[in-house]
Parts: structure tokens; sequence; C-alpha cells
């Protein structure tokens, strides 16, 4: 049996895309160039070196037909294959303009430039210089210098690259470059003072910043049909939306909140995926989703989880989150995260398991399900569809997520309007009531005690007055009615309001200041009796102290206190609420609210639908922010 | 003192019992000196054997018809599998030549192969003879074993000999893929400290050569 170097091979193995059959056909798998090697589909049946050779020669000849004659191309299915083409083509033009590119011998003047460019296209790349230096820049300026000179030099050199080396060769390039890295931090004086735990975390940092630095040029490239890949599945997962848990035989209880909640975050993880632009993170999203899926596992059926539960459990975690970009992520992994990192270890396990979810996923049959054909494809053309409780939930794509959270938020909105739309009709109520409360009570008390005329019982105070002789004269007067009435001395209140104006001189400007009033409010509380007064009455200048109060300072007036010092402030705004409540009454609410309606007719799509987090539909480049606000759905619906 | 890491996958039939064999593994010596990771199917555990540490991953996989299509990617890198027969089933024995081949097929680096008869308990209702197994192992250049994963017979010792097996791979053969960390192992090349640089002023041939050089050895020095 010959020995192929494995570099060459193990590739072919990341997806299996043929049915799932009993044995791969020993012809399948051998390049079709006949060279010995192995091929992959995803390299056209051929291996890797004759998959470059062939393509190539491909791009030679579309060079040549694009030269000689324009290839015409029409349709919009042939608008991918077009897309390629101009970039193809782009790129061609490009690089023979001296405009856009130095020519080659002056290439390496060049680069200072083109890395320059690379750096501020890159706020990420700074976030990450920053993130450096704080976390290493303890050991020293020359381990700063060295490990920055690396980096450079790796992504000028990719980045010079990018154009004219297939995407695999450009992944092999960063292989080496990270093993190299690995044996510079390891044998080189720069870095013997650094301890071994932050070399291995030099290296994942090396590896993060590069990565991060190249990210919209190595994810997804145009030069691949990663995207035609991302389109299909996706598609196809949608197709397969009917899939449940019982179709895949794991055993996920559809009744537990916990492991509702569980299987959420475990669709956030892998959705968050996206979002990610390290390896490294990609690798740790997709670990924190299965490790949610083995605690799925282990709280449906206890004790140690198998292959034979994880898997299927993956596969359903996978169809129902329908990630973005998912073949992109995944072949991005596969090129760029460190090989070491994916062939070992628990990430490496889980990454391979996810691998394998999709290749299930795209060559899923009715066989693969147990399930009669007929049955497989009604459930395909949509001819039965499912109707399990919260899946038939988790089946609805994002949009119908979305509406079931605004629905529920409208819902709610909806309640509370109308609490406060009652409290405002009990608060105008209760203000009616009391403004005929206050009527009646004091109609009462002034039926019980009518207005009599007091005798001025401060004689002396009117002296102050300039007209003293006058007011001598009304103080006899008053005295004789006075003493005629006297007899009703039990009343208490004893309002006398009785203006006694000057007859001799009625012409007299200051016959106003004569009014005189008596009141004694000690039966009534102040509150009440503030009540009765109109703004009309309390506005009145005759209001304030009367310094010719017969009853003098000696008597007490109990609503001294109320007695408005600035009676604007004081008197409009309790004037002003009272007419608008009373405003609103008669017109009914101003909201005329059409939601109410229909969340009262509204009966759900499923009984948890709400509470679905939703699944926004850009995760792709909005970077942390994206995550973040995924992982705080579904915190909020662990809370 | 050296640590070894060996990713070791587990093929076989569906319900010969797999499954039951790491479990019981992984339960019996989780007192000694185990780590199960997170008690899914993928398990790591060290044993210590003869001075050297040995760091087992062992990944279990799906037995079910359906999955097989997604055994390469399992398998890929492994540096030892268990492949493992119900001896009550012919059936399963047969099945289990099949995953032979295909292992020969498919994986190119050596690797420690351990043909493991499960369900020793039930020998009365034995359908492979135990020659005949031990005869097919040794045409194969595995080891075999015999074990009950229900009574806990022999377990242990088919993952001692897959720790054995890994050791002396080491020793033998230079295009294994296992990682080795050695904290004397310093003689590692000086010279590369310069690659980076030299990559840096386009020189590609270089890199290439000097890279591939190093593609090979493992090598890395780290403390324990
Ligand atoms: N009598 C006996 N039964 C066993 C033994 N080992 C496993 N079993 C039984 O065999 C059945 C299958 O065991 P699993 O461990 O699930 O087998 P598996 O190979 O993991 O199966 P798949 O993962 O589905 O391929 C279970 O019912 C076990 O109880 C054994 O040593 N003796
Ligand atoms: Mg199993």
């Amino acid at each position: 049996m010959p020995i192929f170097a494995l570099q060459r091979s193990y590739k072919y193995m990341m997806y299996a895309t043929k049915q799932p059959s009993l044995r791969i056909n020993q012809a399948d798998l051998k390049c079709k160039n006949g060279c010995g090697y192995y091929g992959n589909a995803d390299w056209d049946g051929y291996c890797s070196k004759c998959y470059r050779n062939h393509m190539d020669q491909e791009r030679q000849r579309k060079a040549r037909q694009s030269h000689s004659d324009q290839t015409k191309v029409s349709g919009f299915s042939k608008f991918e294959e077009k897309k390629r083409q101009q970039t193809d083509k782009k790129n061609k033009y490009l690089k023979s303009l001296p405009v856009f590119r130095k020519t080659s011998s002056a290439k390496d003047s060049g680069r200072p430039e083109r890395h320059l460019d690379l750096r501020q296209a890159n706020p990420d790349a700074d976030k990450l210089t920053a993130e450096f230096i704080s976390l290493y820049g303890v050991w020293g300026e020359q381990v700063r210098r060295d490990f920055f000179k690396c980096v450079q030099s790796f992504t000028t050199k990719i980045y010079s690259e990018l154009e004219n080396k297939p995407i695999e060769d450009i992944a092999e390039m960063a292989q080496k470059y990270y093993n190299l890295y690995s044996n510079r931090v390891n044998n080189t004086e720069t870095y013997q003072e650094v301890t071994t735990d932050v070399r291995d975390e030099l290296l994942d940092f090396f590896e993060k910043y590069v990565m991060v630095s190249l990210y919209s040029w190595l994810f997804c490239p145009p030069s691949t049909n990663d995207e035609e890949k991302d389109l299909i599945i996706q598609e196809r997962i949608r197709k397969l939306s009917w899939v449940n848990a019982h179709h895949l035989d794991c055993c996920i209880s559809e009744t537990s909140i916990e492991v509702r909640d569980l299987v959420y975050t475990a669709i956030t993880h892998l959705l968050g995926m996206d979002s990610m632009k390290a390896p490294q993170d990609k690798l740790s999203c997709v670990v924190s989703c299965c490790q949610s899926v083995v605690k799925v596992l282990q709280h449906c059926q206890g004790g140690p989880v198998s292959a034979d539960e994880f898997l299927p459990a993956l596969i359903f975690i996978v169809l129902k989150a329908n990630p973005a970009r998912l073949k992109s992520n995944i072949l991005y992994v596969t090129r760029f995260c460190n090989d070491s990192r994916l062939m070992q270890g628990e990430a490496g396990y889980y990454f391979t398991n996810l691998c394998c979810a999709v290749s299930f996923i795209e060559n899923l049959t009715a066989e693969s399900l147990n399930m009669p054909q007929q049955e497989f494809e009604a459930y395909m053309n949509g001819e039965i569809t499912s109707v399990s409780a919260w899946e038939s939930a988790l089946v609805a794509c994002e949009g119908m997520h979305q509406l079931c959270e605004h629905l529920s938020l409208l819902k709610d909105l909806s309640i509370r309007t109308n609490t406060v739309q009652d409290e405002t009709k009990k608060l105008t109520d209760d203000i009616l009531k009391f403004k005929e409360e206050m009527n009646e009570k004091v109609n009462s008390v002034l039926e019980r005690t009518p207005l009599i005329i007091k005798p001025r019982k401060t004689p002396e105070l009117s002296e102050k007055v300039d007209d003293t002789q006058n007011s001598q004269n009304f103080y006899l007067q008053n005295l004789q009615i006075a003493t005629s009435n006297i007899d009703d001395a039990k009343t208490k209140l004893q309002l006398d309001i009785t203006p006694c104006v000057s007859k001799t001189s009625p012409t007299d400007d200051h016959s106003l200041s004569k009014i005189n009033y008596d009141i004694d409010f000690s039966d009534l509380s102040g509150e009440s009796s503030l009540a009765e007064l109109t703004p009309e009455k309390r506005k009145s200048p005759s209001f304030t102290p009367d310094p010719f109060s017969p009853v003098g300072s000696s008597c007490p007036i109990t609503q001294a206190p109320l007695i408005p010092t600035k009676p604007d402030d004081f008197v409009l705004p309790f004037v002003e609420t009272q007419e608008t409540l009373l405003e609103k009454e008669d017109e009914g609410p101003n909201l005329p609210s059409p939601i109410k309606p229909m969340t009262a007719q509204y009966s759900g799509f499923s009984k948890q639908g709400w509470q679905i987090p939703s699944i926004p539909c850009i995760t792709g480049e909005l970077g942390a922010n994206a995550s973040q606000a995924n992982s705080q759905t579904s915190q909020d619906k662990e809370n | 003192m050296k640590t070894i890491v060996g990713k070791v996958v587990v093929l076989g039939h569906q319900g010969v019992g797999k499954t039951s064999t790491v479990i019981r593994y992984v339960e019996n010596s989780f007192s000694q000196h185990i780590t199960p990771t997170v008690g899914a199917s993928f398990f790591s555990c060290k044993l210590l054997i003869d001075d050297i540490t040995v760091k087992l991953q062992i990944w279990d996989t799906a037995g079910q018809e359906r999955f097989k299509a997604m055994a390469p990617m399992f398998y890929r890198n492994a540096n030892a599998a268990l492949i493992v027969f119900d001896i009550t089933l012919r059936q399963s024995f047969e099945s289990m030549q099949g995953w032979v081949f295909e292992l020969k097929q498919n994986v190119d680096n050596p690797m420690v192969l351990c043909v493991v008869g499960n369900k020793s308990d039930l020998a009365k209702n034995r359908q492979v003879n135990r020659d005949e197994a031990i005869q097919y192992a040794k045409s194969i250049g595995a080891t075999y074993h015999e074990c009950s994963a229900m009574h806990d017979q022999g377990v242990g010792l088919v993952f001692d000999d897959v720790a054995r097996g890994l050791i002396r791979l080491l020793g033998n053969s230079s295009d294994h893929n296992l990682k080795v960390y050695d904290s004397e192992n310093i003689d590692n090349i000086m010279a590369n400290s310069s690659e980076l640089e030299a990559t840096d002023t386009g020189k590609e041939e270089t890199v290439n050569l000097s890279i591939n050089s190093i593609a090979h050895g493992n090598t890395v020095k780290k403390c324990c």
C-alpha cells in the first residue's frame, strides 16, 4: 500500500458529499486525473494538485476567452458565475495596470503602502493591538516588536498572494506560518523570558490577530463558490424545517422549560459563530453550542451522553438554527484555524461533529430518517406539516419569531394602556366625587351657619386708617346691627362680609380698604375650606389678611398658611388638571387603540411562540454587537 | 518526562457495545487518574506507563448505519482505532472487517489498531471463534482482546494496550502525527528563527523547504 502524503489527502474527508452508503466506493475517492492521489468532490473530484492545475488552465482559458470575444452570459442563474468571472477579470485588470499595482520590480517598494491601507481598513486590528499591549506588554519591547513584525510579514505575504493562488494554497501557507511562529516563539532568545503558558497564548493571539486583519479577504473569498454553498444549504435546511427531534430519534423532551432554554442557548451560540472573526472564536462558539447540546441530553436522559445521542441532537439544533453562512464559516475554520486545534481535543471533536451534521443534512434522505419514501416526499412538498408543540414554533423562520415577539409586546402594551385608562377614569371619578362631596359639605355648613354681621371687635385698629373720623361712624352703625343679632351665640362660623362703604364719601378711593371680613374657620379643616374657595375668590386682592379685621391679631386665623403667597403657582395646576381630566373623560380615551380588539381576538401561533428569542436576520458583519444582542435575548429568556 | 497525546477513535457495528466499553472504562478509572471532560462522547484520560504519560483522547462514534458516511471525518488523523465487534454476532465480525479495510484505504499515517471482541460474558452464545479472531487480528497487524463491558472484564487491558501501542508507534515510525510534549527536547532547530524574515523578502522556495522539515516533527517544547 502506497504511503500518501497526509497533507494532500486529508481534506477530502471533511465532507462526505455523497449519499450515505454502506461503504465509500474506492473509485470515488481517487483523483479524476488518475494520478493515484485521493480526490475530493469540493475539488471537482481532483486531488489538490491536479485541481490547482485544472483551475489554472481554466482561468487561462477564461482569460483568453474574455480577450477574444466577450462570453455572453444570460439569465439570473448565471449571475454568480458572471460575478466570479468579473472578479477574475478585475484582478487581471488590476494586475496589468501600473496605476493600481506597482510593477513586479517595484513590488517591494509598494509594500509598505499596501500594508498601510490594510491596517487602516481594520478597526478590529487596532483594538487587538491595544489588547496585545495590555496583555503582553509586560514581556518587553522586543517581544512586542517581534510579534508585530511577524504579523506584518504574514499579512503582507498572504495579501500579496491572494490574487494568484487558490484559497486552499493560502490556507496551507497560513498553517505553515503558524508552525513557523510557534517555532520562533519556542526557540528564539527574544521569547526566552516568556513563560510556557504565555507562549501558547501568544501563538493563539498571533492566529487571532492575523485572521482578524485579513478576515474580509479570507472569509468567503470571491474566488470560491462558498457563497453559493451557503445559499444551497440554507435552502436545504428551510426545506427540512419539518424534521423534528422524533424523526431524528433523539430524546429532547418538549415540555421541560429548562430543556427549551438550553436548546435556545445552543441555537444562539451556533448563530453567534457568524459574528466572530477569528477562527478560534468561531470554534469556541461551536464548542459552547455543543456543550449546551450535551446538557440538554443529560437533562433528558441522565447519565453520560454517547455519540449516538449527541450527533442527532446536534443535527436537530443545526436544522432549527439554520445559521447564516454556515458553509462559509465551516470552510473558513477548516482552512485557517490552526490545524492542531482542529485535529484534537474537545474543540476538534465538536467541530467534526458539526461537519458531520452538515454533511448529514446535505445528504438526508427518507432512509436516513427511517421514514417511508412517500411520507418523506409529502413532507418535502409541504403536503404534511409538523404540528409538534414548541418545535413547530422553532420551525417558523426568523420573521415569525419576531412577529410573535412583537405581538406579545403589543399585547403587553395594550394591557398597560388599558390599566392607565382605567386608572385615569377612576381618578376623574374620584375628583368629581370629591368635588360634589365638598360642595355638599360646604353647602350644608353654609346652611347651618347663615351669614351674620358681627360687630367690630377692635375699634382701636381703625384709628390707623387715614380716615379716622369716618370709620368711627361706621363702627357705631355696625355695633347697632350686631347687638340685634347677637343672640345667635352658638354659631361657630360667623362670616361677616359686610362692605361698609362710607356713604358720606362714595367717591373715596380708600373705601375698598375698609371692607371687613370676620372669618372664623375654627370648625372646618383648612383642607376642605380651600376646596370651596373658587379661584376668583382666592385671587381677589381682598383675600389678603385684613389689617382692619375686627378680630385682630389675637384672633386665630386658621386658614392663614393656606393663603396663597404665590397665587399663580398654587392655583393654576390644580385647576388645569381638573379641567383636562374632565375633558378627557368626556371625549373618551385619546388613543383610539386599534390594538385592543386585535390582541383580544389573538389566540397565538403556539403557546410558547412569543417566548422564542428572535433570531436576527443579519448576523453577518455586525461584529460582537450581534452576538451580544443574541446572548442578551437568551439571557432575558433565561430570566 | 514525556507526554504523548493520542487520538483514539472507536469504531464498530451498531450495538456491539462501543459506548458501553468507553463509558465503563471512563467510570472505572474515574477515581484514579481520569478527567472526563464533559461526560459526552468525547473523553480524555491520562495513563502513566513506564514514566511516559499517555493522554488518550477517545472519540466515540455513532454506529447507526445512517451516520456511516460521516466516519472518515472522525477517524482522520486518529492515532489509534478500537475496532469493536460482538462475539455473539457473526455479522458484526464481518462488518468489522469492512471497517478495517476502509481504515487501511483511507488513513495514510501509521495507526495503532486494536480489535476488541465484546460481550465475553455471553460466551455460550458465541458465534465468532476466539482463534479465528486472533488470526484475523494478526493478519492486519492488530492486537486482539476480549472483554465484557457489562461485567467489567478486560476493559482496562484494552486501553492499556492502546497506550503501549502508541508508545511503540512513537519509537518505531517517523511519520506518525502524535503530539509529543517533551521538557528535555530542546534540540529543535534554532535556525528557524530567521525564517520569518526570509519570507518577508519573498523567497518562497526557502520557506517551503524549511517548513516541510518542521511539519513532520510535531515536537513542541513544553513544560508539563
Ligand atoms: N451482555 C453484554 N451486553 C453488552 C455488553 N456491552 C454492551 N452491551 C449491551 O449492548 C447494547 C448496545 O450497547 P452500546 O454501548 O449502546 O453499543 P454501541 O456500539 O455504542 O451502539 P451504537 O452506538 O448504536 O452503534 C446495550 O444494550 C448494552 O447493554 C457486554 O459486555 N455484555
Ligand atoms: Mg454508541
